[in-house]
């Protein structure tokens, strides 16, 4: 995302808003509503997440007036969230509020991510109390039972058009998954949610959540179990092949090598799926000396069918594969010699 | 206190074309005060039909004037919560400058402009008009009416729609809902339809009542009481015509009227003299108004950009 065209100081909010906020935030419809600048933006819609869904904000700073702290527009559903509402008496005067737009200072770079922060915490207690609010027996057994589930988030869409329904966002497992993966590229921390959409009949929350989150909690350490055996296989691969040329270090689902076959070299490219071992490989055979009539390099066809035995030692996996490529090898060699051949 | 709801907004087609040129012209958004007055509709039509009729609902609202200060957040804060002391003196400027007849020129509320954005009230515009609802110094002549009108402009947030180039709302803010009303907005233009708007308007400019013209001829009377008499009323003169003199006046009546049609016609002449001065007064302090917003606009912008290093 380009900060290009907004005001400096938009930009340095906006660019510390993506880079902290918790979930990831979009930008769209940037523009500008100054006359003679039309491009110098200064107003633009906000996607963020909600509920497993998007909420689209509108935030109108002010180019002409930089001092000005911004006004925010919400959905058209939205019409009586009024986050800032005075609730003051008579006199029409509450020195005493305060929140993210009081005393506002546009060169202070954090100031949109604590309003846009605020405005999401307050829009989740309006919903909660929305939601709360319909009446409805088997929902309110519902919610006392999930209610005490830290980040819940609930919805009540009432459209013109659309059927009144309620949405949950359950999160699931109270486990770090950030934690369980070394060196994941997540810069939010990982969370399972389950979408829950009223009127529902059958099993209950509190019923259905224990035996889904151990199912989900036996399938996260088994995927990141599995992780680690894919990197065994990769390892094991390397006094065969040598050092990988490339690899990928996190979730291990692929690795290419450079390998010789007397003066003929070539690479291999090998994927893992998240069945494996079950699952075996797929290879793939680039030529490093032959290219076809676009340039570009030569190569195999996915190659999925190969001795394979999921109950093989990870030594013995390698040492099969190994095997392998010495025919294969000289098979791909010959196809390189005759596609060359034709130009 | 109970909400009295409008049947609906109307406003006349000078005052909404001004107030859009206002908003299209603009640097960036603005927003104002309106002002105008409240009429209960008498039914025009007789039925036989009795169906009990809304009570209520025979309230209209008339904006006739309006005022915009060209800067945001003139009268409230970025909360939306009104500054009452700020407010006050802006409309009671306003409402000074117009007719004595105060009735025509009531605060009913404000508008606000912004380009590209959707046309929903914001969050600080909702604040704003329930801030505004509070105040207790609304309409003089109804009791119970606060500054509930709020006109809402915008342009669509796609630019390429060129032929639809703004769009506006009417709506009224409910106290005890807490809500926006949307309302109609019905335009009142010339013709016959809309005479019974311009009933009590009287074409006709007054022109100031002269004592001194009539006691011109009576040779009598202390020097110095007739001069500050003589300069007082050439004053007054001077603001409807520029450069005649009061002794001239007498030229108009008595035994000089041989003469009158001449000095009618300077009469005239000095008249019109006087309105293409004005004009001319106009233009040029509207050329140091634009001078002094593009200086603080640059200054603003010093204000908003880093300096570069």
């Amino acid at each position: 995302m380009s900060y290009d065209g907004f005001l400096p100081f938009i930009s340095a909010q906006l660019q510390y808003l993506l880079n902290h906020y918790p979930h990831t935030i979009q930008i769209e419809q940037a523009r500008s509503g100054t006359r003679y600048f039309p491009g110098s933006l200064d107003r633009f819609t906000l996607l963020i997440p909600y509920c497993q869904d998007h909420m689209k904000w509108d935030v109108i700073y002010n180019a002409e007036f930089p001092l000005a702290a911004p006004d925010v527009i919400f959905g058209a559903e939205d019409e009586d969230f009024h986050p800032f509402h005075v609730v003051c008496g008579e006199d029409g005067d509450s020195r005493l509020v305060k929140n993210s737009l009081t005393d506002w200072n546009n060169k202070d770079p954090t100031r949109l991510l604590a309003l846009v922060i605020e405005l999401r915490d307050k829009y989740r207690s309006y919903q909660e109390k929305r939601v709360g609010e319909v009446d409805d027996d088997r929902l309110k057994f519902e919610i006392s039972t999930i209610v005490s589930r830290e980040g819940i988030e609930m919805h009540m869409s009432s459209g013109f058009e659309k059927p009144e329904e309620v949405k949950f966002a359950v999160p699931l497992m109270d486990m770090n998954i950030n934690k369980m993966v070394s060196a994941c590229p997540w810069r939010h921390p990982q969370k399972i949610y389950l979408q829950v959409i009223y009127p529902v009949d059958g099993m209950c929350m509190a019923e259905y959540l224990p035996h889904l989150e151990e199912l989900l909690q036996r399938l996260v350490i088994e995927a990141v179990t599995l992780i680690d055996v894919r990197r065994q296989f990769i390892e094991a691969l390397a006094p065969l092949l040598g050092r990988p040329l490339e690899a990928d270090p996190v979730f291990c689902r692929k690795a290419s090598f450079l390998v010789c076959s007397g003066p003929f070299t070539f690479m291999l490219h090998v994927f893992l799926s998240t069945n494996f071992p079950k699952q075996q490989p797929s290879l793939m055979l680039q030529s490093t000396q032959h290219f076809n009539s676009l340039g570009m390099p030569v190569k195999s066809p996915l190659i999925t069918e190969y001795p394979w035995s999921p109950r093989w030692e990870t030594s013995q996996m390698a040492d099969r594969i190994s095997d392998f490529l010495v025919d294969e090898s000289l098979n791909f060699k010959r196809h390189c010699n005759e596609s060359h051949l034709q130009y | 206190m109970a909400d009295l709801p409008f049947q609906k907004i109307t406003i006349s087609g000078p005052t909404l074309s001004a107030l859009m040129h206002r908003i299209a012209t603009s640097l960036g958004d603005v927003d104002g005060l309106l002002f105008g007055h409240v009429t209960r509709l008498t039914p025009s039509t007789l039925t036989d039909d009795n169906t009990p009729q809304n009570p209520d609902s025979d309230l209209v609202a008339t904006i006739t004037s309006f005022f915009c200060p060209n800067i945001p957040l003139s009268f409230y804060d970025s909360l939306g919560r009104v500054d009452s002391v700020t407010l006050h003196r802006l409309v009671s400027s306003t409402t000074h400058q117009s007719n004595s007849s105060s009735s025509s020129s009531n605060f009913l509320g404000w508008f606000s402009a912004r380009r590209k954005s959707p046309i929903r009230p914001s969050m600080r515009e909702f604040c704003v008009s329930q801030s505004l609802s509070r105040l207790k110094t609304a309409a003089k002549g109804d009791k119970d009416l606060n500054p509930c009108v709020f006109l809402l402009f915008t342009t669509p947030v796609h630019g390429e729609m060129l032929y639809h180039t703004h769009e506006y709302r009417a709506y009224q803010f409910q106290v005890n809902s807490r809500c926006f009303e949307p309302k109609t907005i019905a335009i009142d233009n010339i013709g016959p339809d809309f005479r019974g708007n311009y009933g009590c308007f009287s074409p006709n400019s007054p022109f100031p009542e002269l004592k001194c013209a009539s006691a011109m001829n009576d040779e009598v009377g202390e020097d110095l009481n007739r001069m500050e008499r003589v300069s007082k009323d050439q004053k007054e003169l001077d603001m409807v015509a520029q450069g005649f003199c009061v002794g001239d006046l007498g030229k108009l009546m008595g035994s000089e009227t041989v003469n009158s049609t001449m000095s009618l016609e300077d009469l005239y002449e000095k008249m019109l003299g006087k309105l293409d001065n004005l004009a001319r007064q106009v233009e040029k302090s509207n050329a140091k108004v634009l001078e002094m917003e593009n200086h603080n606009r640059k200054l603003r912008y010093k204000i908003a950009r880093p300096v570069p290093e």
